[in-house]
């Protein structure tokens, strides 16, 4: 069964890294060079991002991530270079297409402020079993009904694409078409997933009514499982990353004064 | 009307919100497996939304787009956490209005759902994409809106209708089929007029 989560335990140090300082670290990669709007700022905390990836050994597990949203930004060079409002100046030409300087430059802001964000949650998203980020959570006082929420849909999806294979290949052989035309493969969808959907809509009730009887509703507090130990450095790093937001926000209101 | 945001959150309830996400995953799964021009990633959302209400549907759509961000590494849907949220909020309320009992008005609570998404989206895509929504057709709309000289904000509105209305469209009328096709005996536990009957 395939998991959806993409953390896999390499044992570097950065999977033992408290998962709070990571989200430290993506609140002032992204939110820092937004207050203070600098492009050079947005290649700064990409340069850091690519660093902790490389030091967590997960670089080249972030490359399908970027590829995945580089059609995107391909599409926002292409339209803002040639058609961007603000376009005056001409950068160069490819044929009859005539590209912009202003359009890319816009471009270049958004594609680097996608890139940032995309390499900061990498570090998080890549390195973070999420049964430990829920727990943590939790240990701060987050509800466990959420906490049930987050760390039972890692279980649902695996065993509904379990359900979903099954569905398909029985409908396959009954005759049912999953390629072709359009048409042909909008047809597929409804029998393909309406099964999917009723069967895990029915199990719910016999879910519910195991969790009542384990006691899920009970207004008891509850104990966890593992004790995490405290890693080196995680406050220090936290720490560094508020008060560089800070200094991001002191700088901003500095330079409207 | 004082029903409307009346929610219960027991144990039903709570294990109907995974449940959805994981239908989200799956309808985003099938299209793209099938290769249809459409997200249909908002299934659960107004599954979730008509059987437990707005206030349900609203933390199914919000807890999808944050689990897929922090954990399956699809950071950008994190952004549309707020899109997601008023879809699910806005189904909920139209099927708590009675807005899902003939085909004819679900097809009105799936415009309602659509242009909720549509008024949502539009400035975030303009903030973080500069207007494009990442398919095919509706980035075309807004490439010829630009290359026509309407600002971009027309432009990126034209663009999400484009795409968000039909999508809902589609993703309402087969969350309508589901609905009717679904036992009583599991619709009964999330009916929020219900009353204890007792016999002593």
């Amino acid at each position: 069964m395939k998991n959806i989560s993409l953390f896999t335990d390499n044992g570097t140090c950065l999977t033992k890294v408290h998962p709070f300082t990571k989200i430290a670290h993506i609140a002032a990669a992204v939110s820092i060079p937004l207050i203070v709007g600098r492009l050079w700022l947005f290649g700064c905390f990409i340069g850091v991002s690519l660093c902790l990836l490389a030091w967590g050994k997960v670089l080249k597990r972030t490359f399908p991530l970027i590829a995945f949203s580089f059609t995107i930004l391909i599409t926002i060079f292409l339209i803002h270079g040639l058609f961007n409002q603000n376009n005056a100046n001409v950068l160069f030409r490819l044929g009859p297409l005539k590209f912009y300087r202003e359009g890319l430059l816009y471009a270049l802001r958004i594609g680097l402020n996608i890139l940032n964000m995309l390499l900061s949650f990498a570090v998080l998203v890549l390195t973070t079993r999420p049964s430990e980020l829920v727990d943590e959570l939790e240990k701060r006082g987050f509800s466990p009904r959420f906490g049930y929420i987050i760390s039972s849909v890692f279980q649902i999806i695996p065993q509904m694409m379990g359900t979903m294979n099954t569905i398909m290949d029985a409908q396959r052989s009954r005759g049912l078409e999953t390629e072709g035309s359009l048409r042909t493969r909008a047809k597929a969808f409804l029998p393909l997933i309406s099964p999917v959907v009723m069967s895990s809509l029915i199990n719910t009730r016999e879910r519910a009514i195991a969790l009542e009887v384990r006691g899920f509703g009970a207004g008891i507090k509850k104990t966890w499982l593992k004790d995490r130990p405290r890693h080196k450095g995680d406050r220090e790093a936290t720490i560094l990353c508020l008060l560089l937001i800070l200094a991001a926000v002191v700088w901003r209101v500095g330079t409207w004064l | 009307m004082k029903d409307l945001f009346k929610t219960k959150f027991d144990a039903a309830c709570i294990v109907l919100i995974p449940a959805c996400i994981g239908i989200n995953y799956l309808g985003k799964l099938f299209a793209s497996v099938l290769k249809l021009p459409l997200w249909l990633d908002s299934i659960g959302t107004c599954i979730g939304g008509c059987l437990g209400g707005p206030v349900i549907g609203a933390v199914c759509g919000a807890a999808n787009n944050l689990i897929y961000g922090f954990t399956a590494g699809d950071n950008i849907t994190l952004i549309y956490a707020l899109t997601s949220l008023g879809i699910g909020a806005a189904a909920g309320i139209m099927a708590r209005l009675g807005f899902m009992k003939t085909f004819p008005k679900a097809i009105i609570t799936a415009c309602a759902a659509g242009l909720t998404a549509v008024v949502i989206s539009t400035p975030l895509n303009v903030i973080f994409w500069g207007g494009t929504t990442g398919n095919v057709w509706g980035d075309a709309v807004f490439a010829a809106t630009q290359a026509a000289g309407m600002p971009v904000f027309l432009g990126s509105l034209l663009d999400e209708i484009v795409v968000d209305v039909p999508d809902k469209l589609i993703t309402l009328i087969l969350v309508y089929f589901i609905l009717k096709g679904l036992p009583k005996k599991l619709t009964a536990l999330y009916e929020a007029d219900a009353e204890i009957e007792r016999l002593n």
